[in-house]
């Protein structure tokens, strides 16, 4: 289109007059041999007239010549320098312009605010309206371009804000029912907690609840939208971490140790409870079934480090890399197209939280052989535990029909240097469970399940020589109330005893009876 | 119970199945009952589970199985599952109810009852 500003005569040299240029200098030259070689005057003479005729042709031809082609150079100049401006200004289009206005419809901006800013049609800015080296029609070919890529990118981005409004809207929903039904179960695990096949059964449906809570508030969180509940109050990180636990298939495998004895604001319980729950879930799932999956908490520098630690495969540096990768790209925003058809939600959806909340996630090579993630929570998301709901752990330290004093927790981190003003009861002396020891043992337990054995629980197996006498002999606290049982059953202490253990092994063949007779 | 476990239910993110690890009753072979009485041989321990060291400080002077499910809020099964860690860890003694058997006849009881009346 810019062509048609180039005359076309412009475009190939005068054929017309080309030939005239030899031809004139032909005959000067032979009118000039002539004058020379000629004897007679008045032919010399002509043919000096001719040739000086031809001579001043030629000249003025050459001139003429030469005027034009001073025209041409300008003329070649100006196109070229539109021509250069016009492929400055489609460069600039396609890598600055575009980009901002991409840019700032994904920040929310209107495409008529876009549009007029970045200098469209009729806007005020206009960019290319007083620019005499861009031809009117390239101007309105730049700005249909610039104003249909906006409409196209803001339509696209209805559309996701739309389908994800659904997606949010739906998780909502089923939130919603989960919850309660999460309420209704505890009620009905209270109701029936005297029978332990339902209320077993009960336990069972509980967990799936909850595994479908979690689903929801993966949905909920690539939707843009928070993860789920809000809790008002602080929780305790014990809580927290149990919290996730309850919401992984695999609960059982995890080991949980000791843990700092902080509590997490109430904003950043869900989302931190959220986060972990994925962590715990991949550790669980990739590693194999028969291995533990570790769960700590340590007082850090920056704040609290959550580690979640499996034996399973070990990744290789490129998995690692890959696992990182999209960590990063779920923190710069979600594409659900690429989430494929498979979604692998969990590394997604982490990556989500933490930019939103402020974690920082790392996965690297455990010492155990498999993957150890890390949770850093900031310090100001941590406060003290006095600040957390009142009933610790599901249970009032001072409940119980004695207000006993709440012995502390050991912590792992050295208060001293850590720096946080975080007050607590000094440390109980308590020896601590070293490293050197080796790994955490686990043992079965009569039913087959496993159980957590604690390293100092040495202490108490190799205390019983000393134990046992003195509840033999020494009547302890609570043993006056076994003599007054055994004195209405009418039988001496030792006789007491005897019928006891006979009882004893009596009842394990006659449980539904005696659970009966309970309730 | 004294504590209603709705309250329970707003302040812990934490399910009954990860505080009993799935199990729905004690694994040990004494048949713990709502009347059982629980006292605790070793003090809490920081270190422990929070529940057991709950029933450790509860459970002090001896305590049915009964209140320390009503003064933890928590269901008496899951009570009964953690004692029974306590008790495979022989960190409590537990007495079992009187046993039906050697509980005086009812009728004799009626008969006594009746002879009091008529005093």
């Amino acid at each position: 289109m810019a062509q048609k500003d180039i005359p076309p005569e412009a475009a190939r040299p005068d054929a017309g007059t080309s030939w005239m240029m030899p031809a004139i200098t032909a005959v000067a030259a032979v009118c000039l041999i002539g004058a020379l070689i000629s004897s007679s005057e008045p032919v010399r003479t002509v043919c000096v007239a001719v040739g000086a005729a031809c001579t001043a042709a030629a000249l003025a031809e050459a001139l003429r010549r030469g005027r034009a082609l001073t025209a041409r150079h300008s003329q070649i100049a100006a196109l070229q320098h539109a021509l250069s401006r016009q492929e400055t200004e489609a460069v600039r289009l396609s890598q600055v312009v575009l980009t901002e206005a991409i840019e700032r419809l994904r920040k929310g901006q209107l495409p008529e605010e876009v549009l007029t800013a970045l200098g469209g049609r009729g806007g005020q800015g206009n960019r290319w309206g007083n620019d005499t080296a861009l031809s009117p029609r390239f101007r309105a070919a730049l700005q249909s371009v610039l104003a249909l890529v906006i409409d196209t990118v803001d339509n696209e981005e209805n559309l996701r804000h739309s389908a994800q409004r659904a997606f949010v809207n739906i998780a909502r929903r089923v939130q919603a029912i989960v919850h309660q039904q999460a309420q209704e179960m505890r009620e009905m695990e209270d109701r029936h907690g005297r029978d332990p096949h339902v209320f077993g059964d009960l336990l069972r449906l509980d967990h799936g609840t909850a595994l479908i809570g979690r689903l929801a508030d993966s949905i909920s969180v690539l939707g843009g939208a928070r993860p789920g509940r809000q809790w008002s109050r602080a929780v305790t990180l014990y809580s927290v971490l149990r919290g996730a636990m309850s919401r992984i298939i695999d609960y059982q495998r995890v080991e949980l140790h000791s843990v700092s004895e902080v509590a997490v604001v109430g904003p950043i319980v869900e989302p931190l409870i959220h986060t972990l729950a994925e962590l715990l879930d991949n550790a669980t799932r990739y590693s194999p079934p028969h291995t533990r999956v570790h769960l700590t908490a340590a007082e850090v520098q920056s704040g609290i480090a959550v580690e979640i630690e499996d034996g399973g495969l070990s990744m290789s540096e490129e998995a690692r890399r890959r696992a990182e990768r999209m960590l990063a790209q779920a923190q710069s925003g979600i594409d659900l197209n690429d989430l494929g058809e498979t979604p692998r939600l969990g590394l997604a959806v982490v990556g989500r939280l933490a930019q939103a909340y402020g974690f920082q996630v790392s996965l690297r090579s455990s010492a155990y052989g498999g993957v150890r993630a890390v949770v850093i929570v900031p310090q100001h998301l941590i406060t003290t535990t006095a600040a957390a709901t009142g009933t610790a752990h599901g249970i009032g330290s001072s409940s119980g029909p004695r207000a006993v004093p709440p012995a502390p927790r050991e912590h792992p981190v050295d208060r001293a240097s850590a720096g946080v003003a975080v007050p607590r009861p000094a440390p109980a002396s308590v020896p601590r469970p070293t490293p050197a020891e080796g790994g955490p043992a686990t043992e079965r337990t009569a039913t087959g399940l496993p159980q957590r054995r604690r390293k100092d629980r040495a202490d108490f197996y190799d205390a019983p020589p000393a134990a046992e006498p003195q509840s033999a002999h020494d009547p302890g606290p609570g043993m006056w109330l076994e003599a007054f049982h055994s004195g209405l059953s009418g039988g001496s202490g030792q006789d007491a005893q005897d019928a006891r253990d006979a009882r004893a092994v009596q009842d394990t063949g006659d449980t539904s009876g005696s659970a009966t007779k309970g309730a | 119970m004294s504590e209603p476990p709705s309250s329970w239910e707003d302040k812990t993110p934490e399910r009954l199945y990860v505080i009993t690890g799935g199990r729905s009753g004690p694994s040990t072979a004494v048949q713990l009952d709502l009347v059982t009485l629980v006292v605790a041989k070793v003090p809490a321990r920081p270190e422990m589970q929070p529940e057991h060291a709950a029933i450790l400080r509860m459970c002090q002077s001896p305590l049915s199985v009964a209140e320390i499910a009503a003064y933890a809020g928590l269901p008496v099964s899951a009570v009964t599952v953690l004692v029974g860690d306590l008790m495979t860890a022989r960190r409590v003694h537990v007495r079992p109810p009187v046993p039906a058997a050697q509980l005086p006849d009812l009728a004799l009881i009626e008969a006594v009852i009746n002879g009091l009346q008529k005093l």
